[in-house]
């Protein structure tokens, strides 16, 4: 166990004790109400993930997380909100995770401007930010799991390509402009994009679409000279137990200097769309939702990749409330990959990925709770196969 | 003085609540019948509360809905010795908190031991009420507008209540073991009536907590005029 990672484990207890002894409290607020702080601390255990099916893009594993952040809402005036939130990550320096002005014109309509760093409009879970909001510790594959994809290198061939299969937290290949980073996911949940988007609402209809740059594997990206995503989201509320949406979204996925260096006279766009859903009544929540997605990639030498590589991914979720402040959640999840010509013969560009995780919440105060989870993954491919995990995960929230 | 089986059994019934929370620990020898004196008065309050923030809303893609802000300047008054007699069974009372615009209201809510609560949604979102107090643990799950689901509280002390979908909502339920209690009005005047002469202990319970406490002795031929200032 590293140092900071000791550190966290051993204040997670003086925290929990802290906020067990506090008086039940909402979120504190300051001038008439006029300004919101909120936070959240938690600390996850597992055993060390062998197989990286847990690391997500700041190579940090989410069930050996230590995480606290701190969020702030001003609203000087009611049409008028800036929003902020600080996160640190197993005790390193915190970082802005988000930054951006909110902005209603018209008071009684539901029409809404945001500006800056701002959520993602794709899909459902990239918005699901807090632990608190969730029963399982695991973040699903589609928004985290690294394929072998890199926004600063592109493979030479398909056979290169075909070589760093289920390698994706430290892919390698030769065109690249560092030595080593980690893969892409179908879509970065934990980082949020820059940019200006727009969500209006009529009845049971909501329309979000945004301008912002990087992708949705690379969000939040300020080094690429320009290169914009746009992506939108339409979301239909048939009743208060119901959620459907459908997404869409294209951006630039490399870097400028990877376009700038190996792609400049090729696309490489990522592509995707998405279809989520929720039902809830009384203590039953089902939610579900599915990315595909295509990344376009240089044909430089042979084997030729000829055609965009794509994938296919998606959860579902089931919570139960089997008494009060204890809740039962499972969720299942695949992913899926296009096929490529290799010397070799004709194969999945990356290898599928599946999971299985369970596990139960259990709410010692309103907003302190404990987590117990179990993780079972599966792969086709790579060092670890197929690996299981038991987690736990302490949470305190204001 | 004689306990009747009804209060043995309410007195009993009644588990350990905390501090701030009105636990009937005996019954005084008093009066034997209510006289139908009155104890009023005026709580007066020092300071206002704040209101009960909302989660930074940094996740959504817009502004989320507006919400009431909730009533923290009621009181309860209510005596912590309870008269011989308080522990007749009552009527089967029934009270309501509503779910109204994001807030409970009223936002606090005294009752008897024995009260059934209904909550009520009249919110176009779903609401899931739940507590996780001592005195009774719930959890309603998520229902829309138009339905109502019930409690029955058969346990003295303070719940706590929330909303599992909005942070800001919560209210407190006041259970006390007898019907000797008053809820302060918008003016801070509350009033006890139908009470038997006899020397009581009278408390003043604001959000969460007693903020007061004063013994008193109810004479057989006048009312009581109990004034309070109070956090």
């Amino acid at each position: 166990m590293r140092p900071r990672t000791r550190l966290a484990a051993a204040l997670l207890p003086v925290g929990a004790l802290l906020l067990a002894w506090a008086p039940n409290t909402s979120a504190i607020d300051a001038w008439d109400g006029r300004l919101r702080i909120g936070g959240e601390l938690s600390g996850t255990i597992s055993p060390v993930d062998r197989g990286f099916f847990n690391y997500s893009s700041y190579e940090l594993s989410s069930l050996r997380l230590f995480r606290a952040s701190v969020s702030a809402e001003v609203q000087p005036v009611s049409s008028l909100a800036l929003l902020v939130e600080l996160r640190s990550d197993n005790l390193h320096a915190p970082e802005i995770d988000a930054l951006y002005v909110r902005f209603r014109p018209w008071p009684k309509r539901v029409f809404d401007i945001q500006a800056g760093e701002v959520p993602p409009v794709f899909g459902a879970f990239a918005r699901r930010r807090y632990a608190s909001a969730e029963v399982l510790p695991g973040v699903p594959l589609a928004f985290q799991y690294l394929t072998s994809l890199r926004a600063d290198a592109v493979p030479r061939n398909a056979d290169e390509l075909l070589s760093q299969r289920a390698r994706g937290w430290s892919p390698s290949y030769e065109l690249a402009t560092n030595s080593k980073a980690a893969g892409l996911p179908f879509m970065d949940a934990g980082r949020w994009d820059v940019g200006v988007e727009a969500r209006a609402g009529s009845g049971p209809i909501e329309i979000a679409a945004a301008l912002t740059q990087g992708s949705l594997s690379r969000p939040g990206a300020s080094d690429d000279g320009g290169q914009k995503q746009l992506a939108a989201r339409l979301a239909w509320h048939p009743s208060p137990a119901w959620t459907l949406g459908l997404s869409a979204a294209r951006g630039e996925y490399l870097t400028g200097e990877a376009v700038a260096r190996f792609a400049s006279s090729h696309p490489a766009h990522q592509a995707a769309w998405g279809a989520d859903v929720e039902y809830s009544r009384g203590h039953l929540i089902l939610q579900g939702e599915a990315i595909w997605s295509q990344w376009e990639l240089p044909a430089l030498a042979a084997p030729l990749i000829a055609a965009p590589v794509s994938g296919r991914g998606g959860f579902a979720e089931l919570r139960y409330k089997i008494a009060p402040g204890l809740t039962l959640a499972a969720r299942g999840e695949h992913l899926s990959f296009s096929r490529v010509n290799t010397s070799a013969g004709i194969e999945s560009w990356e290898a599928p990925v599946s999971r299985l995780e369970v596990g139960l919440k259990y709410a010692l105060r309103p907003r302190v709770s404990l987590k117990a989870a179990f993780q079972g993954n599966w792969r086709d491919a790579g060092r670890v196969r197929q690996e299981n995990l038991v987690s736990a995960q302490v949470l305190l929230w204001f | 003085m004689v306990l009747t089986a009804a209060a043995r059994a309410a007195a009993l019934r009644c588990a350990p609540v905390p501090a701030a929370v009105l636990f009937l620990a005996a019954v005084p020898a008093l009066c034997a019948e209510p006289a139908g004196l009155t104890v009023h008065g005026r709580v007066e309050l020092r300071r206002p509360l704040g209101t009960v923030a909302r989660r930074p809303s940094v996740a959504e893609l817009g502004m989320p809905p507006g919400h009431d802000v909730p009533d923290r300047s009621r009181c309860v008054v209510y005596f912590e010795v309870a008269p011989q007699g308080a522990f007749e069974p009552l009527e089967l009372p029934r009270a309501v908190l509503d779910q109204r615009n994001q807030a409970f209201v009223p936002y606090v809510l005294a009752i008897t031991v024995g009260t059934t609560v209904e909550f009520p949604n009249d919110d176009d979102t779903y609401h899931n009420v739940f507590s996780l107090s001592k005195a009774r643990r719930f959890d309603l799950g998520r229902y829309p507008r138009g339905r109502s689901k019930s409690i029955r509280f058969d346990q003295a002390g303070v719940v706590r209540v929330f909303c599992e979908l909005h942070s800001h909502m919560s209210a407190y339920i006041l259970v006390l073991a007898h019907r000797y209690f008053a809820m302060t009005d918008a003016a801070g005047d509350y009033q006890i009536g139908a009470v038997p002469p006899g020397t009581y202990t009278l408390a003043v319970w604001r959000d969460g907590s007693v903020r007061a406490r004063r013994t008193l002795h109810v004479p057989e031929d006048a009312a009581q005029d109990q004034n309070f200032s109070v956090d």
